[in-house]
């Protein structure tokens, strides 16, 4: 079934291509250059580059970098009044400090005209609002996501684990729910060399549990935000429009993370995103939660060894602190159009966005077997790609209730102070949780408190996108 | 002026004029673009903020910032352990090499390689060496039955393992430029110290070691600014992390202007550690000039 609906789409994207064709390639001799990330939201994308331009004429050739230092050059390349790219990798947390810039081009109109060919009403509505801000629509996503759970299902399932487990906790062995079971979880998991683990011993030491502890770009920001979501904390003070990060949901959640400590690889001071999310990959580990843009990769044997090595993984929501639900932090990985391309530029950026984003692409990538952390609602709840990919359940589900990530124009403050701050309480050389909190909010504070109050509310005020506007 | 010395003056003049320009456009210039900067309110990702003139401002928020001192104790702690050891093992090096055996010409050269490579590549190889669960050192550790260590993830070993990089870099510059030295001695005093019977020793510590001593002290200054702005192996093995173990002066320097965009404060505390190399620098050679007064 999905595979004739993949035939359609691709026999309708192909007749729309042929048109264009005949309308002598739209914008042939146009040069689009895009400057990305080197992870799933453009590797998928990157290879087949050229179907676009034989489709439209327009050349795109597309730079990956790694995460940490790419927004430093998307800021320089917004700075330059002669732009080298057209495109730009849009991480969401990132809209609003580009926005207030000017950086990117207002979308907005161009998905309200397009909406039926974009399929606007297709995508999970928190992924366009995550690519707003004052309402105004500046990316599109490329992959919508959310922080949820990754753990090692054989071994949860294995009856001598279950038994230990409720043995010692007194409560059954399933995915967490809350963040005690978690870390119950991730203490039980973590093994010697020479011990058993599922009726085998272990040749090197295994390990309850991953996560970013790492300071560099902040990565310990990108797991800490989300427990401190689910713990029920947020960013701003709501009626000044300060840094509020000291509370008591904030300390616990700091607490929560180094209580994991333990159970964490030794180098866990170090771990960044790839590193962590590589534990899990490679099955070194028992759980370990994270940006699904990366969990996707777990059901690709040429990305995941746990694939190969037949190991099975489950998904889960990301646990709260009572196990009650809680909205969850999603993310969006986005294309953005700079504002300072020429217009017909912008014509041809516009046209590579629908035709990279559009549902026809992401199923043919879902079909292909390569995972996409998807945003459209007609692909997660198509149920033979769930069957392939078990997590889309989980995406799908966790965006019902979900809310948006940090999206202020002092983004970076924020992650490079409290990523400093935390790792410094994670290594030890801050005392308290609380100590740590205050020097980092405080940081953030002293750079926010010189503007007037209006300002600082309207940066945190997530005014509803305009294109879902009926 | 005759012609000949004004055709002389002018071909002075045309040959000077390139290097002029470039001295100019790359160091002259951007020195006063940053002197400019540094009282400035410029912030590169924040258009909206009022590039205005700040006074004094920067400067007096990079002397009483809590990092900025911190990051300065870190770049000396560094420079202590470096310098020490890379003139302990550089002399120590350049005495075994100046020996006349066979091969030491192949081992002089090869020992030259770390310093001839971009700092870059050595943090890179470094990085493999130290990685905590696949790097090399650790798996030879583990080998003896030692370790694992974390080198580059532990606030404990991370600047040792930086220093270790760097001596690893700049011990052959010491080696190069002792060895050349010892090399350039006069052997007389060498002879009458071996009629009187002195030790090995007392040799080295009466004879070699005072004669060394002037280009030691432009090799140590010379090194000591180097290490005084490292950057390019702390950046690539642990970015000033853990928490803030290898923080350096460069790395403040950088966070500012290119992780927070405060162009203004960067190019401040650029100026402040310039200032103070400068006076450091400068109060070592009135203290080696007062040395070497006393003694003539």
């Amino acid at each position: 079934m999905s595979f004739m609906r993949t035939v359609a789409l691709t026999a309708a994207l192909a007749a729309g291509a042929a048109g264009a064709a005949n309308a002598e390639k739209q914008f042939e001799g146009v040069e689009l250059k895009m400057l990305g990330i080197g992870d799933t939201s453009v590797t998928r994308l990157a290879p087949i580059v050229g179907e676009f331009e034989e489709l439209t004429g327009a050349k795109v050739q597309i730079d990956m970098f790694p995460y940490p230092g790419l927004i430093d050059k998307i800021i320089i390349e917004a700075s330059s009044d002669k732009p080298s790219y057209q495109l730009l990798w849009v991480d969401s947390p990132w809209v609003g400090m580009l926005g207030e810039a000017g950086a990117l081009e207002d979308l907005t109109d161009l998905a309200k005209r397009d909406a039926e060919e974009i399929g606007l009403k297709d995508i999970v509505p928190i992924q366009l609002q995550e690519n707003t801000w004052q309402g105004r629509l500046l990316a599109f996503p490329a992959s919508g996501m959310i922080w949820s759970t990754n753990y090692r299902k054989d071994l949860y399932e294995n009856a001598d684990e279950m038994a230990n487990f409720k043995a010692k906790y007194g409560y059954d062995l399933a995915a967490p729910s809350t963040w005690a079971q978690y870390r119950d979880q991730a203490e039980f998991f973590t093994r010697k060399a020479g011990d058993t683990l599922a009726g085998e011993t272990l040749e090197k030491d295994f390990y309850g549990n991953a996560q970013a502890f790492s300071r560099v770009a902040g990565a310990i920001t990108h797991d800490y935000f989300p427990i401190m979501r689910a713990f029920g904390g947020d960013y701003w003070d709501p009626g000044t429009g300060l840094c509020a990060m000291t509370g008591e949901a904030h300390v616990k959640a700091a607490e929560f993370m180094k209580s994991l400590v333990p159970s964490n690889p030794p180098d866990y001071l170090g771990l960044m995103w790839d590193l962590r999310t590589g534990y899990m990959e490679r099955g070194e580990t028992a759980l370990s939660s994270y940006w699904s843009v990366r969990t996707v990769r777990l059901t690709n044997p040429a990305e995941a060894m746990v694939a190969e090595k037949g190991l099975v993984v489950g998904y889960a929501p990301s646990p709260t602190a009572d196990g009650a639900p809680q909205p969850t932090y999603t993310g969006a990985l986005s294309f953005g159009i700079n504002s300072k391309a020429s217009d017909k530029e912008k014509e041809a950026a516009w046209a590579f966005i629908k035709w990279g984003t559009s549902e026809a692409m992401m199923r043919r990538f879902a079909e292909e077997g390569s995972g996409v952390s998807q945003f459209r609602k007609s692909i997660l709840s198509d149920p033979d790609l769930q069957a392939k990919y078990p997590y889309y359940g989980v995406l799908l589900s966790a965006q019902e209730n979900a809310k948006r990530r940090i999206f202020h124009p002092f983004y970076q403050d924020v992650e490079e102070n409290f990523g400093i701050e935390l790792n410094k309480y994670m290594a030890g050389e801050t005392e308290t949780a609380l100590e740590a909190l205050t020097t980092a909010c405080n940081a953030v504070n002293s750079r926010l408190k010189i503007f007037p109050e209006e300002m600082r509310l309207r940066w945190i005020d997530d005014v509803p996108a305009d294109v879902l506007k009926d | 002026m005759g012609y000949i010395q004004r055709r002389n003056r002018r071909i002075f003049l045309i040959f000077l004029f390139p290097v002029i320009v470039a001295l100019f456009a790359t160091t002259i210039y951007p020195m006063l673009y940053a002197g400019w900067l540094s009282f400035r309110n410029y912030d590169l990702a924040k258009p909206f903020i009022p590039r205005v003139f700040v006074g004094w401002a920067n400067y007096a928020e990079v002397l009483s910032s809590g990092p900025f001192l911190h990051a300065l104790i870190t770049t000396f702690k560094l420079m202590a352990i470096t310098l020490s050891v890379q003139l302990v093992l550089g002399v120590g090096i350049a005495l075994l090499v100046t020996q006349k055996l066979r091969g030491m010409g192949l081992v002089r050269t090869l020992l030259l390689i770390p310093m001839m490579i971009s700092p870059v590549i050595v943090g890179l190889v470094w990085l493999f060496l130290y990685f905590p669960e696949l790097g090399y050192l650790n798996y030879f550790l583990s080998l003896i039955g030692l370790g694992p260590v974390s080198w580059i993830t532990s606030t404990d070993w991370a600047l040792l393992a930086i220093a270790i990089a760097d001596i690893w870099q700049w011990t052959p510059f010491v080696m190069m430029g002792t060895a050349a030295a010892l090399q350039s001695l006069s052997p007389e005093p060498y002879e009458a110290a071996r009629i009187d019977g002195n030790s090995r020793w007392d040799v080295f510590s009466r004879v070699t070691l005072p004669q060394l001593k002037p280009v030691l002290v432009s090799l140590m200054f010379l090194r000591a600014i180097d290490a005084f702005k490292i950057y390019d192996i702390i950046f690539v093995l642990t970015k000033g992390g853990p928490a803030d173990s290898t923080e350096v002066i460069s790395l403040y320097i950088y966070r500012q202007s290119f992780t927070f965009w405060r162009m203004g404060v960067g190019a401040a505390a650029s100026f402040v550690s310039l200032i103070i190399i400068s006076v450091l620098i400068t109060l070592f050679f009135k203290s080696l000039q007062r040395g070497q007064a006393s003694k003539g």
